[in-house]
């Protein structure tokens, strides 16, 4: 059975994606606050990082300490291969309804 | 630098508990540090304060949560798979210790047995009476009376009580019952018993009875009629379609079936083969005074409206009570007691059916736990003893993160396993032992001990907490052990430990001790109550109940046979029963004094001894005019001499009577009673028993001569028995008691000796090695297994020097209550026991001792 994947989760598995080896949690909400001007709480966020590991879609490891988070290390999350697998799928079901879409929706 | 607000650090710590959110708390504080350089502080502040209660809902933190309690460093958990894991960990370690765990299975095993009993038993009882379809809302009413200094409790109530009670808005009915219907019906095989109560046709809606046929409603309106029960009526008729048939009563009355009824379920506490209209009574001839206070076998019921609560009920008792026993000599007092309460209630007087009695229940109880705890000791005791087994073990799980209450878990799930095995064994006794204990019940008709689904579960969950006793105490312990020592194998078990463990010894063997005492006594007490001299002759009399032929004609056909020597006639038996009446003489007050009415062959056919005066004369009777009494009758009169009374008159029974002889003091009652103020009457209307002196040859043809004279006399069946078999029969009370002592002395004793052997292994398994140094230094067999042994025969001393004194105590406080004349605890009693059990202690110990003392020591020194 294909895991169906949320629109947020989708979202933030492709930011986590993008981020690189820099993805921990103040950043990847900073960069969904920028490019995709989505205003999540602290809470939402870690929710939806929470089921995406129940998932198996995201692993993490720690490191990376600064002063100002009181020498506590970061928590970098990656997106595994069952991860790239489900935005793939998702990707690709995007891309066959815009072929098959009956209407031009380009805005040109 | 600025700080974020330490308050709602803590609370996020606090909501987070032991799950691990460093990383968070780090990125709360990065965020912090972002937002004051673009916020003012306060505003900062807020934000984290926002933050830290957006995350605390989240699913993020329950998720972390969760992962704490079950992740590889799991602080608290339950994981099925650590349970599976503890489950093969204790059948791999009871398979591999066998022996301790065979050990460990019969001592729980039997200690459980006679719990199960007391389990099965209260199981059902608590099921009595449930059948009844408003059980919710019946009541019975039951009484204290006072009278003068006494107070008793009493099931019965007067049934003048029912009138006020029925008028009461509370109550839907009140209904009363007459118990003690008794009565023998005639029927063409024979005569029939039929036993029952008196009752209202209320009755039958207050107590849920199935009718099977008739009427209910009309069954018991008018007099004489009764309704049947369809067992009563196989016995009678051999039929169950018995609807308006009668019964021809013994000697007269006619009863008319007016229903019948399907048999009530025996968890009951009405007993009955039939119910008798209560119109079938006579009018009360006693004025209303003498009925409130006399109300022997009178039950009242009351069945209250749905919701109502008994206080009113009870206040209008309490009034009735205090108007009517104003100016009475005898106070009463009334309280309702709930339907299901009355099986197994408070110990009232005069129980209307089967009861189990609190008292007896309490006793029972304290009996269970006196078996079933040495048996948890015993566990406790061998597990404690073996700790340096499971050290490594132990040791090793604490090193890999085995916390404390997994360990303690741990086993804990080992004792459960081997009491449910023990369950297992534990059912095989009960199951073996259930008839026999069914017997020794007084009530025993009125029980069930079959196995039944709700009982099992009982059982089960007894179990499971006879295991927590046992295995809390080792599973403490084992969690407990320092995992450092334990894996340098410097565990030992610890002295108090040891003191303890000794102490549980002597107390389990003072307890067997005294067991074995108690029999040897009982034992001794039965044959001394059935050889005592009675004062009277009791060999070769044939006691033979006259169930109502004429004397004289039985005199004439059993004179006739050549054995018979001589024939008499009384009242009762002697030793087992007599009549009071109340007598006065001028002078003095009245006083009760017991009776037995005679003929004058009587004192010779019992050779009993006149101080004085003469027997009763042979000279046809016209009317009582003599009586002859007992030494202790002079001694209530300050009597010296027996000669002295002779003459004296006094007033019995509204006749006047003189003394006309003095016989020697005999025991006219049971041993369980002093012998009394007593006389003798003729009266040939009183006499129910005839007793035979025979000559001692060949019982059977004897009794067959005797039945074919008294076809003669009597169509009712002839019962004759030796009197030496009805005072064996009278004090079968010990039997009985022997019986119940000898078993239970039978468990404890074994599951002392159980208890003793696995400690007995246990130290010369660790001893073995000593046992091979001391061997090649030149020590002999005997020298090491009286070393191995000492320490367990100076615990056995010690329980017989606390045992014997303790049960000597208790024996002589309790034994005059059981019997007056009874045997006292003497010095060959301790002998009998302390033999028993030193035998049996030395037998366990030797077999053991001698073993580790035989072994070759280059086989026990060589296992390293």
């Amino acid at each position: 059975m294909k895991t169906y994947l949320g629109e947020l989760e989708e979202l933030v598995l492709l930011t986590i994606a993008s981020l690189g080896n820099q993805a921990y949690g103040v950043a990847i909400q900073q960069e969904l606050e920028v490019r995709c001007s989505r205003n999540i709480t602290i809470g939402a966020l870690h929710s939806t990082i929470a089921r995406l590991e129940e998932k198996g879609f995201l692993t993490s490891w720690l490191g990376g300490a600064t002063a100002e988070r009181g020498g506590r290390s970061k928590r970098f999350y990656e997106i595994t291969q069952a991860g790239k697998k489900a935005v793939n799928e998702a990707k690709s079901i995007r891309d066959e309804l815009w072929r098959l879409s009956k209407i031009n929706l380009s805005l040109k | 630098m600025k700080r974020p607000p330490l308050l709602a650090r803590q609370f996020f710590e606090w909501v987070c508990g032991n799950a691990r959110v460093d990383d968070l708390v780090g990125d709360l504080d990065e965020w912090f540090h972002l937002n004051t350089q673009r916020h003012p502080l306060w505003r900062a502040r807020m934000m984290y304060w926002g933050q830290v209660v957006s995350l605390s809902f989240s699913y993020g933190i329950r998720k972390r949560q969760r992962d704490a309690r079950s992740g590889m460093y799991a602080t608290s958990n339950f994981s099925i798979d650590m349970f599976r894991n503890y489950l093969t960990v204790a059948s791999r370690s009871l398979y591999q210790h066998k022996y301790f765990s065979l050990l460990n299975v019969f001592g729980l095993a039997i200690g459980m047995s006679v719990s199960l009993m007391l389990i099965a038993l209260i199981s059902y009882v608590k099921t009595y009476d449930d059948f009844h379809e408003h059980r919710a809302h019946i009541y019975t009413v039951t009484s204290e009376r006072t009278e003068g200094v006494d107070q008793y409790a009493y099931a019965t109530a007067p049934v003048l009580l029912t009138e006020p009670l029925a008028q009461h808005p509370d109550v839907r009915r009140a209904v009363r019952i007459r118990a003690g219907f008794d009565e023998t019906v005639k029927r063409v095989q024979g005569t029939v018993p039929l036993r029952g109560y008196y009752v209202e046709p209320s009755f039958l809606e207050v107590f849920s009875y199935r009718i099977t046929q008739g009427n209910a409603a009309v069954a018991l309106s008018k007099p004489n009629q009764v309704v049947l029960t369809e067992s009563a009526a196989l016995r009678l008729f051999n039929a169950t379609d018995v609807l308006g048939k009668t019964l021809e009563l013994e000697p007269s009355g006619l009863l008319e079936i007016g229903a019948v009824m399907k048999d009530h379920p025996i968890n009951s506490h009405l007993k009955f083969d039939v119910l008798v209209s209560y119109a079938t009574l006579p009018e009360p001839s006693a004025s209303v005074k003498d009925q409130w206070m006399n109300y022997g076998r009178e039950y009242v019921y009351v069945w209250l409206r749905e919701g109502a609560t008994t206080d009113r009920v009870q206040a209008e008792l309490d009034q009735l009570a205090q108007r009517t026993y104003s100016g009475l000599p005898i106070k009463a007092v009334f309280a309702m007691q709930h339907l299901s309460d009355i099986a197994m209630g408070p110990d009232y007087r005069q129980a209307i059916g089967p009861k189990w009695e609190m008292s007896g229940m309490i006793v029972f109880i304290v009996v269970a736990l006196m078996i079933l705890l040495p048996a948890c000791f015993n566990y406790t005791n061998i597990s404690i003893a073996r700790a340096l087994k499971r050290a490594k073990e132990i040791g090793l799980r604490k090193t890999m993160g085995g916390q404390q209450h997994q360990i303690f878990f741990q086993f804990i799930t080992e004792t459960v396993v081997i009491t449910l095995v023990a369950l297992g064994v534990g059912i095989l006794i009960f199951l073996l032992a259930r008839s026999e204990f069914k017997s020794l019940l007084a009530a025993s008709s009125a029980l069930d001990l079959s196995l039944t689904p709700r009982m099992l579960l009982w059982f089960f969950l007894f179990a499971l907490g006879a295991g927590l006793v046992a295995g809390v105490f080792p599973a403490l312990y084992f969690g407990a052990l320092n995992p450092i020592q334990a894996l340098k194998n410097k565990v030992h078990g610890r002295s108090s430990a040891m003191r303890v463990r000794k102490v549980l010894t002597v107390m389990q063997f003072t307890l067997s001790f005294g067991f074995i005492l108690a029999l040897v006594v009982f034992t001794r007490q039965y044959r001394y109550s059935v050889g005592f001299d009675f004062g009277f002759d009791k060999s070769n009399i044939v006691n033979v109940p006259l169930k109502g032929a004429d004397p004289a004609r039985v005199r004439n056909e059993f004179a006739q046979l050549a054995s018979v020597q001589q024939i008499t006639f009384a009242s009762n038996v002697l030793g087992m029963g007599y009549s009071k009446t109340w007598i006065k003489s001028p002078g003095n007050d009245s006083l009760e004094v017991a009776q037995i009415f005679i003929d004058p062959q009587y004192l010779q056919t019992f050779r009993l001894t006149l101080l004085a005066g003469t027997n009763f004369s042979d000279e046809a009777w016209q009317r009582e005019q003599g009586i002859i009494v007992n030494e202790e009758f002079l001694k209530a009169y300050e009597i010296t001499h027996p000669a002295e009374a002779l003459g004296r008159t006094f007033d019995v029974d509204s006749t006047t009577l003189q003394v006309i002889g003095v016989v020697k003091n005999f025991h006219f009652a049971t041993l369980r009673l002093p012998i009394d103020k007593f006389f003798f009457r003729l009266h040939p209307n009183q006499y129910a028993y005839a007793h035979v002196r025979v000559q001692p040859n060949d019982p059977y043809t004897l009794f067959s001569e005797l039945e074919k004279r008294w076809k003669n006399v009597s169509d009712q069946p002839f019962s004759a028995r030796f009197f030496e078999h009805d005072i064996e029969e009278a004090y079968s009370m010990y039997k009985t008691l022997i019986k119940i002592i000898g078993f239970l002395g039978l468990l404890a004793l074994s599951i002392s000796l159980l208890g003793m052997l696995g400690m007995v292994v246990y130290t010369s398994e660790t001893k073995a090695k000593e046992v091979g140094i001391r061997k090649v230094m030149g020590a002999s067999v005997y020298g090491i297994t009286f070393l191995l042994s000492k320490d367990y025969l100076r615990l056995m001393l010690l329980a017989v020097l606390i045992g014997a004194p303790v049960t000597a105590a208790l024996f002589s406080w309790f034994m005059p209550y059981i019997q007056y004349y009874s045997v006292r605890l003497n010095g060959w009693d301790i002998l009998w026991a302390t033999l028993v059990l030193a035998s049996l202690g030395l037998a366990t110990i030797a077999s053991q001792t001698y073993r580790t003392a035989m072994a070759n020591p280059a086989e026990t020194l060589r296992a390293e």
